[in-house]
C-alpha cells in the first residue's frame, strides 16, 4: 500500500508526465488500495455475522490486526490522497467544503442504518421475551424512551452495533481539514501531534462517551486518529521518503518474523487447547482494539510493509478476473460498507429464524458478498450511465 | 426452530463422548467443557467430606416468572450430590443483580468470610456487554478479583454471559468472554465457557433459544449447564476415578 504509490505529490497532476513510474494504470490508480480496501469490507462482513465459521478465513484469526485497521489506514490514505489534491489547488476553503460534503453522505449511511438497527431492535423485543434471557432483555428499557433515544443516536452517543466504523469516520472527516492543511505543508510535524495525541489519549483514557450507560466508543478516534493520519501521512509524500527504510531487506525480515510469530500466537489464542501450552510471559492476548494498542498497530504496518514490497501497484493479478469483484467493493466502499452492515444483520436475522447450521452460515456468507459485489458493479454501471467523467473526488474516495 | 426435528435427530447422532449423571440432551462435545486447571481447594474439601460452592453473579436473582424456577446453582447441587456421593455438598447463590466486576468485588471479602466456600463459581460479563464497558478494565478487575478470592482460599471457576441468539447482534460479549479466558489461563482456574456450549446447542437442535421460551426449556437448559459445570468441578478436582463410584 505505502511505498510504491507514489505520493504524488506537490505538483499535482504534473506528476503524472514528469515522473515515469508514477502512473502505471491508466486510470491513474492504485489498484492495491481498492484491493485490499474491498477485501477488509468483506471480512467485516463476514466478521460481523455473530456465529459464523466462515469468519474463519478472515484476517483477525492470523495476527493482531484485523480488517478494521486496513479500512481505516486506507482511507486516510485515499482521503488525503484526493482532497489533498483539492485543497493543494483550489485551496483550504474549498477543500474543507469538499471534506464536509462528505462527512454529511457519511452521516446520512449512518442513520440509514440506524433506522434499519432500531426497526429490527422494536421487533426483537416485542416479540421473544423468553425467560431465559430476561437479562438480556432487559437492555430494551432504553426503548421506553424512543424520542430520547433517538436524539441520542442522531448526536452519535447511541451507536447501533457493528456500525461502529461509520461513526469513527465521520469525527475523523470532520477534524481532518485543519490536519490536512496542517500536513500539506509540515507533514512530519503533523504526524507527531497525531502520535502525541495518540499516546495522550492513552495515558489520560480519552473517549467519546455512549448514552446510557457512558460506555467508551468501540473505536476511540483519539487513538485511532493515529492510524488515519499514517495513511494521510503515507500517501502526501511520506511512503516516497520511507522508500528506502521499506526497501531494506532486513527490515522486511523482522517484519516477517514479528507476523509469523503474531500468527502463531494468535492461532493458539483462538485454538483453546492449544492456548494451554503457551508459556505465561506471552499472554498478552486480548489486544486492546477501543485504543488501538501498540501491538496492533505495529501488525498493521509490518503487514503493509510485506504487502508493498511483494505486491507491486501494477501486479497482474490485481486485474485477474477474480480479483474484479474485490477491486469493485472496495471502489464503493462507503454504499459496500453499509450494505455489509445491513446484510450482515439479515444474514443474521436469517440464522436464527431458520436455520444456524454450517451449511446455512456458509450460504448467507457467499450471499451477501454476492450482493455486495452485486451493488458495487450497479453503482460502477450508474457511474457509466451518468456519463460523468471519473471524477476526482468521486464515491470511490474514501 | 423450523428443522429443530431434524437437527436433534443429528445431535443425538453425533458423537458426545460423556460421563455418567449428564442427561442425553445435555451433550456437547468433550472439547467444549476440557480443562487443564484444578481445583486445590475443592479438591481437598471433597476429601474431608463436605463441599461448599457459592455461585456469584450479577445477572438477576429473579426471573420473569417470579424467581419459581430453579436456575443453574440448584441443578449443579443436585449433580454434585450425585457425582461426589460420600461428600456432603452444598450450593448457595448470591445473585448481585445488575452488578459489573468491579461493583461485586467490593462485596467479596465479606460474602467469602460469611460463607466460607471452597470453590467460587463466578459469572460475569453480560452487564458489562450489556452496558458496553471497556473490556480491557473488565479484564484487569476480573484478574484482580479471581487473585482475591484466591487469597482468601477458596477456588475460582469461572462463567462467561450466556448465548442469546436474539440479542446477540446486539450485545456483543466476544471481547469480555477473550480476557475471561486470559484471566482464567493465567490465573490458571476453569473457565466454563457457556457461550460456547448453548450454542453448541441452538446450531444441534437440542434446543431451540430463539423461539419464545417458556418456563420448562428454561428449567431444562439450566439443568444441563448445572450438570456439566458439575462435570468440570468433579474433573477439575482430579476426584472423578476415586470420588466417583
Amino acid at each position: 500500500m505505502i511505498a510504491r504509490v507514489r505520493a504524488r505529490p506537490r505538483s499535482g497532476a504534473k506528476a503524472h508526465i514528469v515522473n515515469p513510474v508514477a502512473a502505471p494504470a491508466a486510470a491513474g490508480r492504485d489498484l492495491r488500495l481498492d484491493f485490499f480496501r474491498g477485501m477488509s469490507l468483506w471480512f467485516i462482513f463476514l466478521d460481523h455475522i455473530s456465529s459464523n465459521v466462515v469468519a474463519w478465513f478472515t484476517l483477525r484469526n492470523y495476527g493482531f490486526s484485523d480488517a478494521a485497521e486496513i479500512f481505516v489506514f486506507i482511507s486516510g490514505y485515499t482521503v488525503a490522497y484526493v482532497y489533498g489534491r483539492v485543497m493543494r489547488e483550489r485551496g483550504f476553503v474549498v477543500g474543507t467544503a469538499r471534506l464536509l460534503k462528505r462527512v454529511w453522505q457519511i452521516y446520512v449511511a449512518f442513520v440509514f442504518l440506524l433506522v434499519f438497527y432500531l426497526a429490527q431492535i422494536a421487533y426483537v423485543s416485542s416479540r421473544f421475551e423468553n425467560p431465559l434471557f430476561s437479562e438480556e432483555f432487559g437492555m430494551f428499557h432504553f426503548l421506553q424512551d424512543p424520542a430520547y433515544t433517538l436524539m441520542q443516536a442522531l448526536l452519535l452517543r447511541f451507536l447501533p452495533a457493528n456500525v461502529d466504523v461509520l461513526p469513527l469516520y465521520i469525527v475523523l472527516m470532520l477534524f481532518f481539514p485543519p490536519a490536512l492543511w496542517l500536513l500539506l505543508r509540515k507533514p512530519d510535524l503533523t504526524l507527531s501531534l497525531s502520535f502525541v495525541l495518540y499516546l495522550a489519549a492513552k495515558f489520560f483514557g480519552w473517549n467519546l462517551l455512549l448514552y446510557p450507560y457512558n460506555g467508551p466508543w468501540f473505536f476511540n478516534p483519539f487513538t485511532w486518529q493515529l492510524l488515519f493520519v499514517i495513511g494521510a501521512w503515507c500517501a502526501l509524500g511520506g511512503a516516497e521518503r520511507l522508500r528506502l527504510i521499506l526497501r531494506s531487506n532486513l527490515v522486511v525480515a523482522i517484519c516477517v518474523v514479528y507476523l509469523f510469530l503474531a500468527m502463531l500466537l494468535q492461532l493458539s489464542w483462538v485454538v483453546p487447547s492449544a492456548a494451554a501450552y503457551l508459556p505465561g510471559w506471552m499472554m498478552i492476548l486480548p489486544l486492546d482494539k477501543t485504543g488501538l494498542s501498540p501491538l496492533r498497530l505495529t501488525h498493521f504496518l509490518a503487514l503493509a510493509v510485506i504487502v508493498v514490497r511483494y505486491v507491486a501497484s501494477d501486479a497482474p493479478f490485481l486485474r485477474a478476473w477474480w480479483a474484479r469483484p474485490i477491486v469493485l467493493c472496495g471502489q464503493h466502499s462507503l454504499e459496500v460498507f453499509c450494505a455489509g452492515v445491513f446484510l450482515s444483520f439479515t444474514a443474521y436475522f436469517v440464522l436464527v429464524e431458520y436455520s444456524n447450521r454450517v451449511f446455512m452460515q456458509v450460504l448467507v456468507s457467499f450471499l451477501g458478498i454476492a450482493l455486495m459485489v452485486l451493488l458495487a458493479a450497479s453503482m460502477t454501471w450508474y457511474r457509466g450511465i451518468e456519463r460523468r467523467p471519473a471524477p476526482v473526488t468521486g464515491s470511490a474516495t474514501d | 426452530m423450523r428443522v429443530s426435528v431434524l437437527a436433534a435427530i443429528l445431535a443425538i447422532a453425533a458423537p458426545a463422548s460423556f460421563a455418567a449423571g449428564i442427561d442425553e440432551r445435555c451433550a456437547v462435545p468433550t472439547e467444549l467443557i476440557e480443562t487443564s486447571a484444578t481445583l486445590p481447594n475443592a479438591a481437598l474439601a471433597i476429601k474431608r467430606g463436605r463441599l461448599d460452592v457459592m455461585v456469584v453473579s450479577g445477572a438477576p436473582a429473579q426471573t420473569a416468572a417470579g424467581g419459581t424456577l430453579h436456575k443453574y446453582p440448584f441443578f449443579l447441587e443436585q449433580a454434585l450430590r450425585e457425582r461426589l456421593r460420600d461428600v456432603e455438598v452444598r450450593v448457595f447463590s448470591r445473585a448481585e443483580p445488575r452488578r459489573t466486576v468491579m461493583e461485586i468485588m467490593t462485596a467479596l471479602p465479606r460474602l467469602i468470610d460469611e460463607m466460607k466456600p471452597n470453590l467460587v463459581v463466578w459469572q460475569s460479563g453480560t452487564i458489562e456487554a450489556l452496558r458496553g464497558i471497556d473490556p480491557d478494565g473488565y479484564g484487569r478487575k476480573l484478574d484482580a478479583g479471581v487473585s482475591l478470592v484466591q487469597n482468601h482460599g477458596a477456588d475460582v471457576l469461572l462463567v462467561n454471559p450466556q448465548f442469546s441468539p436474539r440479542t446477540d447482534f446486539m450485545i456483543d460479549s466476544t471481547s469480555y468472554t477473550e480476557h475471561m479466558r486470559w484471566v482464567a489461563q493465567t490465573r490458571d482456574v476453569p473457565f466454563f465457557n457457556r457461550f460456547e456450549v448453548m450454542r453448541h446447542w441452538s446450531e444441534s437442535g437440542a434446543f431451540d433459544l430463539a423461539a419464545v421460551g417458556d418456563n420448562g426449556t428454561f428449567e431444562q437448559v439450566h439443568r444441563c449447564i448445572g450438570q456439566l459445570l458439575g462435570e468440570v468441578i468433579v474433573h477439575a478436582a482430579a476426584l472423578n476415578r476415586n470420588a466417583e463410584r
